[in-house]
């Protein structure tokens, strides 16, 4: 029997299916390809508060900060031109930009950004709430604080996201925020929670139109993924790639790797309250058995990147002449042995017949984490240390801080999250300890040094009380540095005068070029 | 009634009771797991909304207060109910934005997905097992065989990423990752139908076979019929008795097995949903994501059992399988 | 998770054995055994690293070469077709015990034995399979095992129930074993005699099938991360892992990838040939 095949049909219909498709789009992708600058990242948009997912749009350059940060990190103008204090510190001043204007045609007005900062200091999430405010009044063309302690970093405060200014158009009734109406030189034209961002140019922005007139955002979560969209020219502008990924970039056409040392340290939380890690021994022994250089080189394929005291060379205020921290596992084991351990069963050291066992918690947010912590684990298993390795939620982390439950957890802790450092470092040494910082650890000379640098002073004093911050957790290792960080980004050779902002406050698109 | 009528109204009413027992059990249950996972859910939630180098004590604290989630349980499952009922699902306990809006977002995002790859699977399978039937043990009946067990041994992500490497990086034909337009569903697409398409291919093959050896069929012949129309009429449609039941058991995994295509190609849908809402504790949105997934699962059984009952009227014991 | 049942039921009998296609599978399905039993006694611990060696290519004494951390790839590929292998069966064992026995007391009984466990059954099809292995892994934290064989147990038995129930029914309502009834030989005998003899070919298709099913569902889960901790060596994960290496090391993703599609495809043609035999 014979007869016509329903196959070649089939094969047809699917054929003509996907041509169809792919025609359509292939179509679309042409005219969006032309003046859409595409940028692929790994976070999610969830939510349009500032305080919540506030980030990406400042850093699409959609919403704005009263200040805001250069290239170096320094403070710059953002919504307010300049700032001063009074002579004791308690009352802030900021004068408004003039002419700015809401993307939906209203005008900036000092009420406006009293209403967006009180709800941002109304999120204990925020840094805000930990300024002691106690008023803000909008005055003539400025906004005023008036603190109930003096506080030197509150213009540092004011360059983090969630401290954006919106509209109050943006806002519904109970608050919540239902469009992004910020003052950059971007406005939101499509917004597709939790993926993708599509923003055009303003026409209400008040300065200079920019190069690039029209930008896509899209979440993406899988780095591999990435990695492919940048090397096929599916995004102009891709972050957060795993070393795997960097190196396909770098050996494709088209394409290149931008990076810049971030102000962030990959580093180990200790419990120095622990029964194990309350003894400074065992914490230099666990410092001495890894091998960060190698590490460094297999896990980030940086060799630099291996952590030779608490924060980066970038931070040049915070990184004294210090004995760098190296491998030396001879030391570490006299050191495991001065402290009671002993050879026990299976290689795993043993005290009073219970092994040396430790629980290390870690999240995989940021992929070279889990990587890292098993690197440290085959590390820590060389001197006779069993280490669990337990990648779970981050939030597990301040929830075992409050419960007293964690051992150690290995955490990439950015040390400029507003512009100045001394508010992450103040909080990350914080007596009563810190959930991204120390647990159960305090020194008083740190608590002084810290304080005196809160209270200004001169710049010679200043320096000194950070060597000495520095320098005391070097030596007693309440947090075990283990590498330090770089963000980077591939960039598609279309465009150009790409650069990377290492407290990655802006992305800095308006400073883009199409290449001609 | 007609006993045709009773017949449809008997599995609408047997469906409906089924739905709302699961619906009952799916949301309860996840409740109580919800509550009995590890690790303090203010804390996770905060992380949700913040992101983790924001939480702190603090924070926690203040999310616990605004959500209440130091009331007893069963006044926070009671009060879920209660807004269910009044076809209230809530807000999201993570972004704030109300659960029905989220939920509808990544249904549809799936339901586009498994709908083109149902497609597909079937296109594809339907038309290997007819030309398969042809002549059962020869060439293409073998081919097909091969197929049916390459496609069943290979997990869906593993096709997805080879499809990637192919298309996407190396021929640079389709986007790798992406939701919305055309091009980007391409790819998860055609991760999901192949996979499908064996079984079909095979329920196919094996119910034309049967069905042509039929007398009735042998009847057609004789009446001298065009070879053509006898496949149409009479081996399509008997065949379409036995594959639909099973075309409903597809798109049933097929819901299910998005989750895998949704992480590698960036789409957003239930599975998603699920595994976000998992790891936030946001519990409203897991209940309500559940909720459809298992409705879903009865819709369409109940549409596989109206469709098998209307292609093929004959009285039957309804129990026996699905 | 795909239905057993169905696929299981779906199948005309053609009446061609194919003993070939058997005895490879059979013997595949050794070596692979030996490989996850022997391997992890032999070969080097799958998580020690040897970071200065990352993606060291094949040699006589690393033949499948070192994976990104400078872990042998071959050992962790032999302790990870052990995790498969004896995760699986273990699943398959627990669904196919816990259908077969809910099964047999439902058609036994019959009556609210039967409503009850229909109902749940019910439920549970009901339940997306992919909600209670993401809700059992997170219960359970730490990585231990146990959630994902309960959470893939607990999504298969419901597939044994059914078939064992609609299979018992016929049987226990046969001649044969109402006159076993009318000379009152007792249940073991009639479990013995009838119903197992009846039920086992049935049984070992599920079985192979569960495996099959088992095996993926794993590798998928390993895929997306749930239920799986460093440094644990899963084929799904170690697939995954050396995606972003494809071109650079492909020895590192091509071992797995064939140890799976091995695995799969034995357990199939097994199946095959059990049905048509």
């Amino acid at each position: 029997m014979r007869s016509p095949l329903p196959l070649p049909t089939a094969v047809a219909v699917v054929a003509a299916l996907l041509t169809l498709s792919a025609c359509g789009s292939g179509s679309r992708d042409g005219a969006a390809a032309e003046d859409t600058l595409r940028i692929a990242g790994p976070f999610e948009v969830h939510s349009l508060e500032p305080a919540a997912d506030g980030e990406v749009f400042t850093r699409l350059q959609v919403s704005e900060t009263l200040v805001t940060s250069d290239i170096e990190g320094e403070l710059a103008p953002g919504l307010a031109t300049e700032w001063s204090s009074s002579a004791d510190g308690t009352e802030w001043s900021f004068e408004l930009v003039e002419d700015a204007t809401f993307h939906d045609g209203s005008a900036l007005t000092p009420d406006a950004v009293v209403e967006a900062v009180e709800r941002a200091a109304a999120v204990e999430a925020s840094p805000l709430a930990e300024v002691p405010i106690e008023q803000i009044e909008a005055d003539g063309s400025s906004v005023t604080f008036r603190l109930s302690r003096p506080d030197l970093t509150l213009p540092a405060v004011l360059t983090h996201y969630s401290t954006a200014v919106l509209a109050p158009a943006a806002y519904d009734a109970d608050g919540h925020v239902t469009e992004v109406i910020g003052t950059g030189p971007y406005e939101v034209t499509e917004l597709e929670l939790p993926a993708s961002i599509s923003t055009t140019a303003s026409p209400e922005w008040r300065g200079e139109q920019p190069a690039v007139a029209k930008v896509s955002f899209q979440a993406v979560g899988r780095p591999e993924s990435r990695a492919l969209m940048a090397v096929s020219d599916q995004a102009d502008v891709v972050f957060g790639l795993e070393p795997a990924g960097r190196e396909q970039v770098e050996g494709a056409d088209g394409v290149r790797m931008e990076s810049s040392l971030q102000p962030r340290t990959i580093l180990m939380k200790v419990n120095a309250d622990h029964p194990i890690l309350g003894d400074e021994r065992v914490r230099r022994a666990l410092s001495l058995a890894l091998d960060r250089e190698s590490m460094a080189d297999a896990v980030l394929r940086e060799e630099e990147l291996a952590a030779t005291q608490l924060l980066p060379p970038s931070l040049t205020a915070w990184h004294p002449d210090l004995e760098p921290l190296t491998q030396d596992q001879d030391t570490a084991r006299d050191l495991l042995r001065e402290a009671g351990w002993s050879e026990g069963s299976g290689g795993v050291l043993e005290r009073d017949g219970k092994p040396l066992a430790l629980t290390l918690i870690t999240y995989p947010d940021r992929p070279e984490l889990p990587a890292l912590a098993t690197a440290i684990q085959a590390a820590l298993a060389q001197v006779g240390v069993r280490l669990e390795v337990e990648v779970t939620n981050s939030s597990e982390i301040p929830a075992g801080q409050a419960d007293g439950t964690l051992e150690l957890a290995l955490i990439a802790k950015h040390f400029a999250l507003v512009s100045d450092p001394l508010v992450d470092i103040a909080a990350v040494f914080a007596p009563e300890g810190n959930d991204w910082g120390v647990m159960n650890w305090h020194d008083d000379r740190v608590t002084r040094a810290i304080d005196a640098l809160l209270a200004g002073g001169s710049e010679s004093a200043a320096a000194k009380n950070r060597e000495t911050i520095v320098r005391t957790a070097h030596e007693e290792l309440p947090l075990i540095p283990v590498a330090w960080y770089r963000m980077n980004a591939a960039v598609s050779d279309r465009v150009e005068g790409f650069v990377m902002d290492p407290l990655e406050t802006t992305w800095r698109l308006t400073d883009l070029q199409w290449a001609s | 009634m007609t006993p045709r009528g009773a017949a449809y109204a008997g599995v609408l009413a047997r469906r409906a009771a089924q739905g709302v027992g699961v619906a009952g059990l799916v949301s309860v249950l996840c409740f109580l797991i919800v509550h009995r996972l590890p690790g303090d859910a203010a804390y996770r939630i905060a992380a949700g909304r913040y992101g983790y180098d924001l939480v702190d004590e603090e924070a926690a604290a203040s999310v616990r207060a605004e959500l209440g989630l130091d009331r007893p349980a069963w006044q926070q499952l009671g009060d879920w109910v209660l807004d269910l009922v009044q076809l209230d699902l809530g807000r999201s306990l993570v972004t704030s934005r109300p659960v029905a809006e989220e939920v509808g977002y990544y249904l549809v995002g799936t339901l586009q997905l498994a709908a083109v790859a149902l497609v597909l699977a079937f296109v594809l399978g339907a038309g290997m097992g007819v030309a398969a039937a042809r002549r059962p043990g020869g060439l293409v009946d073998r081919l097909a065989t091969g197929w049916v067990a390459s496609v069943r041994a290979v997990p869906p992500f593993l096709l997805g990423l080879m499809l990637v490497v192919v298309f996407s990086a190396q021929l640079g034909l389709l986007p790798a990752v992406g939701h919305g337009d055309a091009a980007s569903l391409v790819l998860p697409a055609l991760t999901l139908g192949p996979g499908l398409s064996g079984l079909v291919a095979r329920i196919t093959r094996d119910a034309v076979v049967e069905v042509r050896a039929s007398e009735y069929v042998q009847f057609a012949h004789t009446k001298g019929l065009a070879e053509r129309w006898v496949v149409l009429r009479h081996v399509v449609r008997n065949a379409a008795v036995v594959l639909v039941p099973y075309l409903g058991v597809q798109a049933v995994i097929l819901i299910e097995g998005v989750v895998v295509v949704e992480s590698l190609f960036a789409w957003q849908g239930l599975g998603h949903a699920l595994v976000h809402a998992v790891f936030w504790r946001d519990v409203p949105v897991l209940q309500a994501t559940a909720l459809v997934l298992a409705l879903l699962i009865v819709v369409v059984n109940t549409a596989v059992d109206v469709l098998v009952l209307w292609l093929d009227p004959r009285p039957r014991r309804l129990e026996a399988t699905r | 998770m795909t239905t057993p049942l169905l696929e299981a039921t779906a199948t005309i009998p053609t009446g061609r054995r194919r003993p070939l296609a058997r005895r490879a599978a059979l013997l595949g399905l050794s070596l692979l055994a030996a490989f996850a039993i022997v391997g992890p006694l032999l070969l080097a611990d799958p998580s020690a690293q040897d970071l200065s060696r990352f993606l060291e290519a094949p040699s006589a004494s690393e033949p499948l070469g070192r994976d990104d951390y400078g872990r042998s790839v071959l050992a962790r590929l032999a302790h990870a077709t052990r995790l498969s292998l004896a995760l699986s069966a273990l699943c398959v064992a627990t669904a196919l015990l816990l259908g077969t026995v809910a099964g047999i007391l439902s058609a036994w009984f019959g009556g609210w034995i039967d409503a009850v466990l229909r109902a749940v059954s019910e439920a549970f099809v009901a339940v997306p399979a992919l909600l209670v292995v993401l809700l059992v892994s997170a219960l359970a934290s730490g990585g231990s095992l146990w959630a994902l064989y309960l959470g893939l147990a607990l999504a298969q038995w419901v597939e044994y129930f059914r078939v064992v129930r609609a299979r018992s029914g016929l049987v226990l309502g046969s001649p044969a074993v109402e006159a076993a009834g009318l000379l009152e030989l007792g249940p073991a005998h009639v479990v013995r005699r009838h119903l197992w003899p009846d039920l086992r070919p049935l049984l070992g298709t599920l079985a192979a099938l569960g495996m099959v099913t088992s095996i993926l569902a794993m590798s998928t889960l390993g895929f997306v991360k749930v239920g799986l901790q460093p440094p644990r060596a899963e084929l799904g994960l170690m697939i995954t892992e050396s995606f972003p290496f494809y071109d650079v090391a492909p020895w590192m993703s091509l071992a797995p990838i064939a140890v799976l599609f091995l695995l799969t495809v034995c357990f199939l043609a097994l199946r095959d040939s059990k049905e048509r035999s």
